[in-house]
């Protein structure tokens, strides 16, 4: 009887354990399934749009922003702009890090010729970012060739160069560089897997999207504007949208007459 | 007969607990995947199943290999490494960890031991860091 009563309990037992371990292998099993443990977590790297070595000069990016359309207040583009970049945000002016941003009139177009422009033109903001200027001051000013014009007009930073030295800040007339003065990943908030982050002692600024434009997608602020404000295009190319734009409507440059030639427009 | 009918009574639970996390958990990543993968246009996947070049090769090379894809790609915009066998890659560091974060010390374990000190992770994401 007695003898029984154990094998009872021992089959009990093992049946329990049998139970328990099914249990959590089923549990693991479906966790695994449903992505809870992902295999890679990166961005699956793709083949850019173009195959060779691009030609030099043959396209000219440029951005045409109609201030006309700009809500105020709105800020979409920059919020958009900074979280796909991982720019960091350190709530404190004296350490800001911007690749986009809002300014009032006087401070985006001090050396405007129009004398007694509206009240409502100069009440507005206007959005400011790097011009990638055609005869850009800031890669002249670079020490190290870390600021450079790329191939199609826009002003890259390549990173692993730049010593921080900030000649390019000096040099910049748009104040379109920022420095990082602390480790910039203690300041992100939300941070993307698809694009890398700066140090600490490194210049950056805006990059035209060319890490989105490599894979044939319009830059972030553009997509991001809820308003359709911002054109980006080739400039070399008469067909574009934003060459005609600007042959159809009255444009102005940040500064025109320091001969920078920006490649950012403005409708006023 | 009593304990019996209690592990059936436990597997029953446990049975419906596992299909509804699943079909919860699905249904969350659908919305997911729709909202933080943006479309990629008129760019093709990679096959990095291959490798770009033997394994020797790349232990001597490694960083010879790194530095000129670092400057074609960020420099001349030559973004595309024809390997030895003819198969295309993208010259990008997620190219090489596209395979080799499934060990998250690949690239730790021989630095740490040679005692090399690289910055590559003061901007990337280096294997370790990916979740």
């Amino acid at each position: 009887m007695s003898s029984v009563a154990d094998g009872n309990t021992m089959m009990n037992e093992e049946r329990r354990e049998f139970i328990k371990k099914t249990a959590i292998g089923v549990l693991v099993g479906l966790g695994a399934a449903s992505g809870l443990v992902p295999a890679f977590s990166l961005e699956k790297t793709v083949l850019p749009v173009w195959d060779e070595k691009p030609v030099p000069g043959k396209i000219r990016w440029g951005m045409l922003i109609d201030t006309r359309k700009c809500r105020e207040g709105c800020q979409q583009c920059a919020a958009a702009c900074h979280h796909v970049h991982n720019v960091p945000d350190f709530r404190n002016k004296k350490d800001e890090v911007k690749w986009m941003w809002k300014n009032p009139y006087q401070n985006v177009f001090p050396t405007a010729s129009q004398q007694f422009v509206s009240k409502e033109i100069q009440d507005r903001s206007y959005l400011a970012l790097c011009n990638h200027c055609a005869d850009s001051p800031c890669t002249k000013a670079c020490p190290t060739e870390a600021t450079f014009k790329r191939w199609d007009g826009i002003v890259a930073m390549d990173y692993h160069r730049c010593i921080g030295c900030r000649f390019c800040m000096a040099a910049c007339p748009y104040g379109s560089r920022s420095f990082n003065w602390q480790d910039p990943r203690t300041a992100i908030h939300d941070p993307v897997t698809t694009y890398p982050t700066r140090e600490q002692g490194v210049v950056e600024k805006c990059n035209f999207c060319s890490d989105r434009l490599v894979k044939g997608q319009q830059p972030a602020c553009t997509e991001a504007c809820p308003e359709q404000a911002l054109t980006f295009g080739d400039l070399n190319d008469p067909r574009s949208d934003i060459r005609q734009l600007l042959e159809a409507n009255e444009t102005m440059q940040r500064k025109p007459e320091l001969g920078t030639k920006p490649s950012v427009f403005y409708i006023i | 007969m009593e304990v019996m009918m209690m592990s059936r009574k436990l597997l029953w639970i446990v049975a419906v607990t596992a299909i509804v996390l699943f079909a919860v958990l699905n249904v969350f990543r659908k919305g997911e995947a729709e909202t933080s993968q943006p479309p990629v246009h008129k760019s093709v996947a990679v096959d990095s199943t291959k490798c770009i070049a033997p394994a020797s090769f790349m232990r001597a090379n490694h960083m010879q290999v790194l530095y000129e894809w670092r400057n074609s790609s960020v420099r001349t915009g030559n973004r595309v490494y024809i390997a030895h066998n003819g198969s295309k890659f993208e010259k990008s560091l997620n190219t090489c960890l596209g395979c080799h974060s499934n060990n998250r010390m690949f690239c730790f374990n021989c630095h740490s031991y040679a005692n090399v000190k690289p910055k590559c992770w003061n901007c990337h994401l280096s294997p370790m860091e990916t979740p």
